[in-house]
């Protein structure tokens, strides 16, 4: 083991507050909306509940493939991933009042709607509430248990330093990560895809895939500049591993570009009703703009300003671009899901914004009270050695 | 082939000693040495001064000219000099930029990649079919530092005593190879 001084990191009782004022404002602005906008607080409502499920469900699969590829740069912040997947178990409660949304959001769950639609009808096999609320439990049922064995795996090492949880986490982490690429495909497809039930596209689960990591690594570098300048991480990490981590978000930011533009042009060659119609959602009454706008601020910016070597190892710079990133990635899901509540034209996200504050403030309250209950870097990982002196 | 240099080299036994060696032999002034060694050593870039590599930018320069070139090079082909409509789409530039785009992906691709491998082979001036020979052990386990003649105010005597000073277990002058 290498010499270092582990600081023991508590939560300040500012952020502490700010976390709390945060989830108020969510839940202020969620029973305000049932009142006045009771139609379209659904649809913010699931902005900010598929941003958070996919941040935590990021956190789960950042820590098994680094367990699959046993990577040593990334030791000491996959405790920062696995305080992400703790929000795996709130999430679950925050999916009983989109149960309770459901009929507002999707089209299929009108029995009549489907049985006036002859492609509905064909669909309903799948598409159906039982299936439905199966389904979705068996996803969650699934991450949580993959999340339950990582992290108290993870957790157990810190006391024990018994060697042969990492080879059990790696196996565990091979598991979850087929179950991770069919469960969160199918997940996106059932609550996002299906808004627009009539629209298929083969590429929407890889496409918010995308999304995932890329938020997820922007909210990962967040967290570790957080934990690097108030000393927390000192001796431990350093620029050489922020450097890896940005670029692990300038690779993903042409990846979603990649894959963003790759859905589009199948549809757009192929030129089917169904799927164009997605399509012709965002190219009018002012959502052409959002759909342009998502190219530059998702894609061109964070490439340029993520690409010479010098501003990934700067951290105020990675720090500014991961917010960017966050912001964007904002932008993609209401460039996704509000075309689905009113694709005439678009409005200010105001609710959205405000409900997606209280997720954001619940997520980062429970990582935060992870990080400030165990300690903020796995202390007796085999490969934590390696990451100390990690060198880029 | 290439220009004969002479020099003075320096020798030590390892890469920690090398590398403070190298940090010292900055330190008195000295900005054209190089370092020779078996296997590449963490912060020696630094401890010798070199800077940044001038290669991303040509790679830079290499998309964005690749870019461009597919960019017209498919309207040119598809509609100006021969014009096809193929499967109803549009013609005009921007309307028909779906289609264009894997092209313009490719050629950005090809012309950054060659341009780095042509400025990295300019760069390093390579080939180089007679590469001196300063010490055979040196590729797999001496470490040496080398002092050029082409060093500003150079001395074959003073750059070996500053070899000696900082405590190189051997020095031998090397000329026209």
């Amino acid at each position: 083991m290498g010499s270092f001084q582990l600081q023991k990191y508590t939560m300040s009782h500012r952020a502490k507050i700010l976390c709390w004022v945060s989830v108020a404002i969510g839940v202020i602005t969620f029973l305000a909306g049932l009142k006045f906008q009771s139609d379209r607080i659904w649809f913010s409502y699931l902005i900010g509940y598929f941003f958070t499920v996919s941040l935590a469900l990021g956190g789960l699969f950042f820590t098994s493939f680094n367990h699959v590829t046993k990577a040593g740069w990334s030791v000491p912040v996959r405790r920062i991933a696995e305080a992400f997947s703790g929000f795996l178990p709130i999430a679950v409660f925050l999916t009983i009042p989109l149960l309770f949304g459901a009929k507002k959001l999707y089209l299929w769950l009108d029995l009549q709607a489907v049985a006036s639609d002859p492609l509905l009808e064909m669909k309903a096999s799948y598409l159906n509430q039982g299936f439905f609320h199966i389904r979705l439990l068996l996803f969650f049922g699934l991450w949580l248990f993959f999340a339950w064995k990582l992290v108290s795996n993870s957790l157990k090492q810190d006391e024990t330093g018994d060697k042969n949880l990492t080879v059990q986490n790696v196996k565990y982490s091979i598991a979850f990560l087929i179950v991770f690429a069919l469960s969160y495909s199918l997940f996106s497809i059932d609550v996002l895809m299906s808004l627009e039930p009539h629209w298929f596209s083969t590429m929407f689960g890889v496409y918010t895939f995308a999304g995932l990591f890329h938020s997820f690594l922007a909210m990962l570098a967040l967290f570790t500049i957080g934990l690097i300048n108030n000393g927390t991480y000192k001796g431990i990490v350093n620029e050489n591993h922020v450097h890896d981590i940005a670029k692990f978000m300038w690779a993903f930011t042409i990846f979603f570009a990649y894959i963003g533009f790759s859905q589009y042009m199948l549809i757009w060659y192929a030129n089917l009703p169904e799927e164009t119609i997605f399509f012709l959602h965002r190219a009018h009454g002012g959502w052409f703009q959002v759909s342009v706008a998502l190219f530059f601020v998702k894609f061109l910016i964070p490439f340029l300003a993520l690409a010479p070597r010098a501003a990934k190892r700067s951290l105020c710079h990675v720090r500014n671009v991961a917010l960017l990133i966050l912001a964007s990635q904002f932008l993609d899901y209401f460039w996704l899901i509000f075309p689905n509540y009113n694709h005439e034209k678009v409005v200010l996200p105001t609710w959205e914004v405000g409900v997606l504050i209280g997720f954001l403030g619940a997520f980062v309250l429970q990582a935060k009270m992870f990080l400030s209950k165990n300690n903020t870097v796995p202390v007796k990982d085999p490969r934590l050695d390696e990451a100390l002196h990690h060198h880029v | 082939m290439a220009k004969k240099t002479s020099g003075v080299v320096g020798f030590w036994s390892d890469e920690h000693k090398l590398l403070d060696a190298a940090k010292k032999t900055y330190a008195a002034g000295f900005r054209h040495f190089d370092s020779i060694t078996p296997f590449p050593i963490h912060g020696m870039d630094q401890a010798t001064g070199i800077k940044s590599s001038k290669i991303p930018w040509v790679t830079f320069f290499g998309g964005l000219t690749g870019a461009t070139f597919g960019a017209t090079f498919t309207y040119w082909t598809s509609a100006v000099n021969y014009r096809l409509v193929v499967g109803g789409k549009p013609l005009d530039f921007f309307n028909a930029l779906p289609g264009y785009i894997p092209i313009i992906f490719e050629c950005t691709i090809l012309f950054a990649a060659l341009s780095s491998v042509a400025a990295m082979f300019i760069l390093n001036k390579l080939p180089k079919v007679d590469p001196p020979i300063i010490d055979p052990d040196l590729t797999c386990s001496k470490f040496a530092l080398f002092i050029p003649d082409t060093e500003s105010n150079y001395s074959a005597d003073k750059a070996e005593e500053h070899f000696r000073s900082i405590g190189a277990s051997d020095v031998r002058k090397v000329s026209e190879f």
